[in-house]
């Protein structure tokens, strides 16, 4: 049976083998067994035959048979047989696809010659014309590749026809007339696109911009399943690239989009505006300068009227687009363009402010950031009509409207020319700067405006302020001096003014300053530095703290990092001499914090500075002896906790980054701290409860924590450790003496005792003689310590704590001492600012997970069985874990903790386990809404009694957890199902009526917020 | 929805001009004159290590001093409803005004119930939607005040050229409550609010 | 406003809440005219039947209205079934009907998850909804029966009222659409005796309406109120057998002669309005042709003077309301007036003869012009309630037959207040005063 039969039974039955037949017959001619004439012969009573599907399933099989012939085995006499057979079919209505199919086999088999190729194109063009005849997608794809491919290899060809041929361009574009199929027309545009970008197409231009205009504006939906992934967007991209294509089309195109621009569809406006922006481009000064102010004219109104911000934005793209592509022109027509804008703008500024007059301001910054031409011509425009109209102005809102321009263009100067440290988009050698010769009156309006305009003018002088910090950055505007003016200016606000309101000005000024301290640093130390320092005082006998503003403002300066050292010199020498003056401890401590300040923020410069030593050596090691010094000379305000705290922090961060070797020096005076005498004299071992130098426990804390690893500590770690539980056990030590000798254990446990260790170290804590986890000698202090040692433990996630944490668990059920225990888990995983990596600690990752598993289980197993009395126990350290356990963490166990945070809630006097348990039910709200549904009742119900002030007689919840019930009531509506929440919402929104009368402001403006969320629940869809 | 609008281009007040009660830092300004910039530098949870010490939070403390409504909170739970035909707020537009907002305590001592007067400014004369604004305050108002009070909103005199008429509706309960029911009214006010926070 | 010098000389004791109250406001109760039921409109758009013997609720009328239901009306003189009306926000009125044959003892039947949700089961002891009468253009704020049973007269914010005739069963025909208003009709009364219509409105004026030739036409019109006028009541029937006219013993010959006017005149007309005022209107008496109406301010060129009729304000009640008064109501036995309103406040006024000593409120210093001498009678508040509904305003008062077990003769009376806050409440009005508590 010849092979084109086989093909045809197999074509419905089988795809797969039907090709396989054909692929055999194309085997067969290569290797002779079978030749080209007889092929053509047996397909001829097929193609004869009276079923159309059997003529276009036989051209099917020939394509597919040309398709599988490798090349070279059909001779070019073969192939041009072939191709004219083939065309003859074209005029058969069936099977056009296969023709296609089989030409674009044959034309991969061997290049055509011009001739073929017009001829090829002719059939096309005279026998299927227009393609939409063919109805199927399928048949009028490959005809469309076809053509693609030709216009790829073949572009010469097509194009003398067009020269030559004149009614040939007009037909191929009605060829392409009413294709509908997405993946055809992606074609289509391509094949047009040449044309239009190659040839000579003046008198089509017309012709062939609607012929892909008729797309505009172009969507469509692509289908779930879509095959060919092809997107509205790659669609909207193509035709975008077609209108973009060639200046000819411009006087169709603008007047077109223009039209579609007054659609009401924002999609619409929004692809006109970017195809606008494209267009622009592409088509060049010349063309656009015939439309430059037609297009102002329409596009202005996207901007002085917006009705969606992102169209305002495209619209100003655009505009800037014909602005940028002009300035490559001449300058006429760059001018003739701007001229318009600038006098509607200078108009628009005659109300200020006003929507619109704001809308010009966006307009001339977008537009002058183009380039210094156009900068330049803008800010010659509009300049001096600000100023006329600024002297003009009868309000105070006018003007700051006015400057409010103002400071914008200043921002395009900077935009083009750049600031002192970088160069504008400009580059190096951009052309003179107009604004130069406006800088002093601008400069002299603002520093006024601010300087003298009344303090309640808020807006007005934060505009002033905002423009001078413009101005003080903008590249070689200002000379030094007046850079200087500007600090002199900020600084004295900073120094003298009484806050207004929030306080915004000062704010600003402060700010402003640390910006110009990046631009101009010198300038900053030489002007700002002496005026703050003259305003702290040796001692601050009159107790006022006018000395606080500036030592913030002075301590942010030191981030800046050029001038970081300085910062740091002066507030020290400030220091010691005004600890030489006795000042009072508040000053001092505000000293302190400020240095403290500073070095936190030039932390990065500590580590890097080579000579890190030099930190040390000026500021901890003097501090640290003054600390400790006991002779007459000892200043009293190192007997203060708070500033030996602060001391101890300041050396902490010069410390810490320092090298082991360094670091040993100061570890060896880990306790004598430079006092010339044996450490067993000191605190923790000597015991001493009275003496002062108890407090110095919190230096040497902060030194502690300092340390690395490999540092040597005066004495061996057991002992030391021993010795802290000791010292620790003193019932007279101030609550901050003990913190900080309770850390020491926590840090000694954690960074000096290496894992081979560790038993051996804990065993005399465990076992006797200290014998720790006793329940019969359970008491505050031993609690306090068994604590301090799992902190320490849990963050280096040792093994031990395996076996530690259920005994820990076991004390909660203890009568006396159950619920302090409970109320100890609160710090377990609490954040802790000397446990730090910074600080040297073994952090695991894991270790809060750990903590997790080992515990909380546990505790939800021991609430079932424990007894009502001891019940609120397990509830108070289950939150007390949680509240610093990470969502994902907890989230494993979430379905069955959440019963148990409901009961939380009701525990009276547990402030702050009620606040925990409520963040961690807005975490599961959020989260995992699915497994608080069937408890949303309960709550509910719950969170409004947490919401509820209380009367006298029986006070309800505090403030802050008042709030933070409603936050997460607020959170209900938003997370759960409609027809969960919906049967709650008219007794939620009554009973919240009671919270809107709350005492507390915060509290009522909660309410309110979550009030409006429970009102709007069964809005949607309620009207008919 | 698509109004034609009365006034395309209204005065802008700036937000740092338009009285507010700071609400982020429910703290009260610090008496030293500064920010506040090293407050953390010691932190402040310490205490919670030790299971000793139950903190005093210090907004708990004078939980009992009473915090009264007062015009500043009435204003800015209004001053941030968003004008219907502009993307701006009636504080910007000076459409509500703190000297124009009045708290009447209760007129006998045997009655709890106060009067909360608000006039509002219309951006010009003849604005054809003095009557929504007016009904976005009384709503915005009747859902986050307390019912003990009374709210009447009207148009500020002479600055409304139908301020009697528009005042008779917003006055007229029946009316506000049938509005309410109304869902395409609804809807444009849902709009209104949805910019307060 | 002026409080009497004199302390009050009775108390309003809170007898019940019906219960469970609505989650959302109620605008207004209406008790059944033979039957201890009373039925209340609420915004959640049912209608809510509660016992006047056990205060709890029966029925709740659910399906009907699509927005708030406002208005609620029962029909007088149906026999073995009771027949509501409801006005509601949606523009339409509902006829609603329930037989009423020997379920009397099933009052006290407690009824549960009446609570504002459609109860599924449509069993025949509900309330059967019957037919819906459309033709407003807006919100329906009030409708009434006439006393025959044989109108019902609705208003809407569309400025008219309606008049509708039920021919038979569940056909009503529309009678008469009376568009006399320039602002929405808020509320609509019949006289007790006459087929005489009044209206009052958002125009600030009453107006009634009566049948002249087979047309509804205007015959009075009232201006004295300075703002809306929220409601609008007749007085009961020969009340000057019931009222403080009743002892005739030792009248003054100026006092029979008022008493006989007052026969004459028929049932006087109370309203009360948001300019916190309570009015009480006569009507005079005919003496032949020679008397015009001067103020019924309508061109009546086309009709008949006959028709048009002289109604005079004959007082103004003491002005102890600070906000708007919503409603008003006589007492049928004791000719006693409650009044409601925004203040939260229940106020109970008495008419009685003018003594020389007395300096109570009297019409003499309102603002009514007064053609005939000093009146011989004044209204004083007897009993002064603040905050009957917490801080709540009061949408509508209204007296009912006592019918619970503390009931002692046919005459007790009770006092229904309706509020925002959803509930009502059932009050009794005592002898004795109180300092009112704070």
């Amino acid at each position: 049976m010849s092979d084109i039969r086989q093909y045809l039974l197999d074509y419905d039955k089988n795809k797969k083998e039907a090709s396989a037949v054909a692929q055999q017959s194309a085997t067969r001619l290569q290797n002779h067994d079978l030749k080209l004439l007889t092929v053509i012969e047996e397909l001829g009573e097929y193609f004869n035959s009276e079923d159309g599907s059997i003529r276009s399933k036989t051209m099917s099989y020939l394509a597919e048979v040309l398709a599988f012939v490798p090349p070279k085995v059909l001779s070019l006499q073969q192939r041009n047989l072939l191709c004219d057979f083939i065309l003859s079919r074209i005029e058969d209505s069936e099977g056009l696809g296969n023709c296609a199919k089989a030409l674009i086999a044959l034309e991969e088999r061997g290049k055509w010659d011009d001739e073929r190729v017009t001829k090829v194109m002719d059939t096309f063009l005279t026998h299927t014309h227009p393609l939409r005849q063919y109805k199927q997608q399928s048949e009028r794809y490959p005809v469309l590749q076809l053509i693609d491919t030709i216009m790829a290899k073949y572009r010469d060809a097509l194009r003398t026809s067009h020269d030559s041929v004149p009614d040939f361009m007009t037909r191929f574009i009605s060829y392409f007339d009413g294709e509908k199929d997405p993946r055809n027309l992606m074609v289509v545009f391509s094949i047009l696109r040449v044309p239009m970008t190659e040839w000579n197409i003046v008198t089509d231009a017309q012709e062939l911009f609607d012929a892909v205009f008729n797309y505009f504006p172009i969507t469509f939906r692509p289908p779930p399943d879509d095959p060919y992934g092809i997107t509205a967007q790659d669609l909207k991209d193509r035709l975008r690239d077609c209108i973009a294509s060639t200046a000819d089309f411009a006087p169709y195109a603008f007047p077109a989009l223009l039209d579609k621009l007054d659609s009401t569809s924002m999609n619409t406006k929004r692809d006109v505006l970017q195809t606008i922006s494209t267009a622009v481009v592409e088509y060049g000064p010349r063309t656009i300068s015939l439309y430059s102010i037609t297009l102002w004219d329409s596009l202005k109104f996207e901007i002085l009227n917006v009705q969606e911000e992102d169209l305002a934005q495209e619209a100003l793209n655009a505009l800037a687009a014909v602005a940028k592509t002009l300035s490559t022109g001449t300058s006429g027509t760059l001018n003739a363009y701007l001229r318009p804008i600038i006098k509607e703008c200078n108009e628009h500024l005659e109300d200020a402010p006003t929507k619109q007059s704001q809308a010009a301001a966006r307009i001339l910054h977008k537009i002058a950031d183009v380039s210094p031409d156009v900068f330049n011509i803008i800010v010659s425009g509009v300049l001096p009509n600000i100023f006329l109209l600024f002297q003009t102005a009868d309000t105070m809102a006018k003007r700051r409207g006015l400057l409010e321009v103002l400071v914008q263009l200043i921002q395009a100067n900077v935009d083009v020319y750049g600031d002192w440290r970088t160069i504008g988009s400009a580059g190096e050698q951009a052309p003179g700067n107009a604004f130069t010769q406006f800088q002093g009156e601008t400069l002299e309006i603002m520093l006024n405006g601010l300087e003298n305009a009344p303090a309640k003018e808020v807006s007005f002088r934060l505009v002033c302020l905002d423009g001078l910090l413009q101005l003080s950055k903008a590249r070689q505007i200002l000379s030094d001096e007046d850079v200087g003016k500007i600090i002199q200016i900020f600084h004295a606000i900073i120094i003298h003014e009484d806050p207004v309101g929030k306080d915004e000005v000062k704010e600003a000024a402060i700010n402003g300053l640390v910006e110009i301290a990046h631009q101009k640093p010198q300038v900053v130390v030489d002007k700002a530095f002496p005026a703050f320092m003259a305003q702290l005082p040796d001692v601050d006998a009159d107790g006022s703290k006018g000395y606080v503003p500036v030592l913030e403002a002075f301590a942010k300066l030191g981030s800046e990092e050029d001038i970081f050292d300085t910062v740091i010199l002066r507030l020290k020498n400030k220091f010691s001499s005004v600890v030489k003056q006795n000042a009072s401890s508040t000053y001092t401590v505000a000293l302190l914090s400020a240095l403290l300040y500073a070095l936190k923020k030039g932390a990065s410069k500590l580590q890097q500075s080579p000579d890190a030593s030099r930190y040390y050596q000026d500021i901890a090691l003097p501090l640290l002896q003054q600390a400790s010094s006991s002779d007459e000379s000892h200043p009293k305000v190192f007997d203060d906790e708070t500033t030996l705290d602060l001391v101890g922090r300041i050396c902490n961060i010069v410390v810490r980054s320092q090298s082991t070797k360094e670091q040993n020096k100061v570890s060896a005076e880990l306790y004598t701290l430079f006092r010339h005498a044996p450490y067993t004299e000191f605190p923790p071992f000597s015991v001493e409860p009275s003496s002062e130098q108890n407090k110095l426990m919190i230096v040497s804390t902060h030194l502690l924590s300092s340390l690395r690893r490999d540092t040597t500590l005066p004495c061996d770690v057991p002992g030391l450790i021993s010795a802290l539980v000791e010292y620790n056990q003193q019932p007279e030590l101030s609550s901050a003496i003990r913190a900080a000798s309770l850390r020491q254990i926590s840090l000694l446990i954690n960074k000096f005792i290496t894992t081979p260790a560790l038993k051996t170290c804990m065993d005399p804590l465990l076992a006797s003689p200290v014998d720790l986890f006793n329940v019969e000698r359970l008491n505050p202090s031993r609690i306090r310590i068994i604590f301090a040692c799992l902190k320490g433990l849990l963050l280096r996630n040792s093994t031990s704590l395996n076996t530690l944490y259920p005994q820990l668990l076991s004390f909660l059920s203890h009568k006396n001492y159950g619920i302090t225990v409970a109320h100890g888990f609160a710090g377990l995983l609490q954040p802790d600012d000397l446990l730090t990596k910074e600080n040297h600690c073994q952090i695991s990752g894991l270790h809060k997970q750990k903590t997790f598993t080992l515990i909380v289980p546990n505790i939800v197993q021991a609430f079932r069985n424990a007894s009502p009395g001891t019940k609120p126990n397990y509830l108070i350290a289950l939150s007390g874990v949680l509240k610093w356990m990470p969502f994902e963490i907890v989230v494993e166990e979430v379905g069955q903790l959440v019963p148990l945070l409901l009961q939380s809630l009701d525990l009276k006097g547990e402030e702050l386990v009620t606040e925990a348990a409520i963040g961690t039910l807005t975490y599961v709200l959020q989260q995992r809404p699915k497994t608080i549904e069937e408890h949303a009742g309960s709550l509910i119900s719950r969170l409004l009694n947490s919401s509820a002030s209380g009367t006298k007689e029986l006070p309800g919840a505090p403030p802050r957890v008042r709030v933070e019930a409603l936050k997460c009531l607020m959170q209900v509506p938003e997370k759960l199902k409609q027809e969960v929440v919906l049967p709650y919402r008219r007794q939620v929104c009554k009973r919240l009526t009671k919270a809107l009368d709350d005492r507390k402001r915060e509290v009522r403006w909660q309410a309110v917020r979550c009030r409006a969320k429970w009102l709007d629940v069964d809005e949607v869809g309620e009207d008919d | 929805m698509d109004l034609d609008k009365d006034n395309a281009n209204p005065t802008i007040l700036n937000p740092s001009d338009l009285p507010s009660r700071h609400r982020e830092s429910a703290v009260k300004k610090r008496e030293d004159g500064g920010t506040g910039l090293f407050h953390d530098l010691i932190p402040q949870y310490t205490y919670l290590s030790d299971p000793f010490e139950q903190p005093v939070s210090e907004s708990d403390s004078d939980d009992d001093s009473v915090e009264d409504i007062d015009e500043q909170e009435i204003y800015d739970l209004i001053s941030s409803i968003s004008d219907p035909e502009h993307p701006l707020s009636l504080g910007s537009l000076a459409v509500v005004n703190l000297p124009d907002i009045h708290i009447l305590p209760p007129t006998s001592p045997y009655s709890s119930i106060s009067t909360v007067l608000v006039e509002v400014t219309p951006t010009i004369t003849h604005c054809s939607l003095a009557t929504v604004i007016g009904l976005g305050v009384r709503v915005r108002l009747e859902q986050a005040l307390p019912p003990r009070f009374r709210i009447d909103v009207r148009i500020k005199k002479g600055t409304h050229s139908t301020d009697e008429a528009v005042n008779k509706q917003l006055g007229d309960k029946e009316r506000v409550a049938a509005a309410l029911e109304n869902g395409t009214l609804m809807g444009v006010l849902r709009k209104m609010l949805s910019t307060c926070e | 406003m002026s409080h009497p010098q004199e302390p009050l000389s009775s108390i309003l004791r809170p007898l019940s809440t019906l219960s469970p109250p609505s989650n959302s406001r109620t605008w207004q109760s209406a008790p059944h005219p033979n039957l201890p039921l009373v039925a209340t409109a609420c915004s959640d758009r049912t209608v809510r039947v509660y016992s006047l013997t056990s205060f709890t609720l029966l029925h709740t009328i659910t399906g009907g209205h699509k927005r708030s239901v406002r208005s609620v009306s029962w029909k007088p003189g149906v026999k073995g079934q009771s027949v509501l009306a409801t006005g509601s926000f949606d523009a339409s009125a509902g006829i609603w009907r329930r037989d009423e044959r020997g379920v009397e003892e099933d009052f006290t039947r407690r009824r549960a998850g009446g609570d504002g949700y459609e109860d599924e089961e449509e069993d025949d002891d509900d309330y059967q909804f019957s037919c819906i009468l459309d033709g407003h253009e807006s919100e329906i704020k009030s409708l009434s029966w006439s006393p025959s049973g044989q109108f019902l007269a609705t208003c809407s914010r569309d400025k008219s009222v309606w008049i509708w005739e039920e021919l038979e069963d569940d056909n009503f025909e529309t009678i008469a659409v009376l568009q006399e208003h320039d602002g929405d009709v808020k509320c609509v009364a019949w006289h007790p005796e006459e087929d005489l219509l009044a209206s009052a409105s958002y125009d600030d004026t009453v107006r009634l309406y009566k049948e002249d030739a087979d047309d509804w036409v205007q015959v009075a019109q009232l201006n004295n109120h300075g703002m809306t006028v929220w409601w609008v009541e007749f007085e009961g029937s020969g009340m000057t057998k019931k009222n403080f006219c009743a002892q005739r013993d030792g009248l003054t010959d100026e006092q029979a002669r008022h008493i006989e006017l007052l026969e004459r005149s028929g049932p006087r007309l109370a309203t009360c309005s948001d300019d916190c005022t309570v009015r009480i209107w006569r009507r005079e008496p005919r003496e032949g042709a020679e008397k015009t109406s001067a103020n019924t301010g309508i061109p009546s060129i086309i009709r008949s003077m006959a028709i048009d009729e002289d109604w005079i304000q004959e007082a103004v009640l003491p002005q102890q309301h600070e906000r708007a008064i919503y409603s008003v109501s006589w007492s049928q036995k004791t000719g006693l007036i409650a009044s409601a309103g925004s203040d939260g406040k229940i106020l109970i006024y008495k008419e009685r003869w003018k003594v020389q000593a007395s300096n109570g409120v009297t019409a003499e210093d309102q603002d009514t012009p007064m053609t005939e001498k000093s009146p011989l009678t004044e209204w004083v508040v007897i009993a002064e309630l603040f905050s009957a509904h917490d801080v709540f305003e009061i949408n509508h008062v209204c007296w009912a037959a006592r019918s619970d077990k503390g009931r002692r003769n046919d005459d007790d009376e009770v006092i229904l207040s309706t509020g925002d806050d959803g509930e009502v409440k059932v009050w009794v009005l005592e002898e004795g005063s109180v300092i009112p508590e704070t």
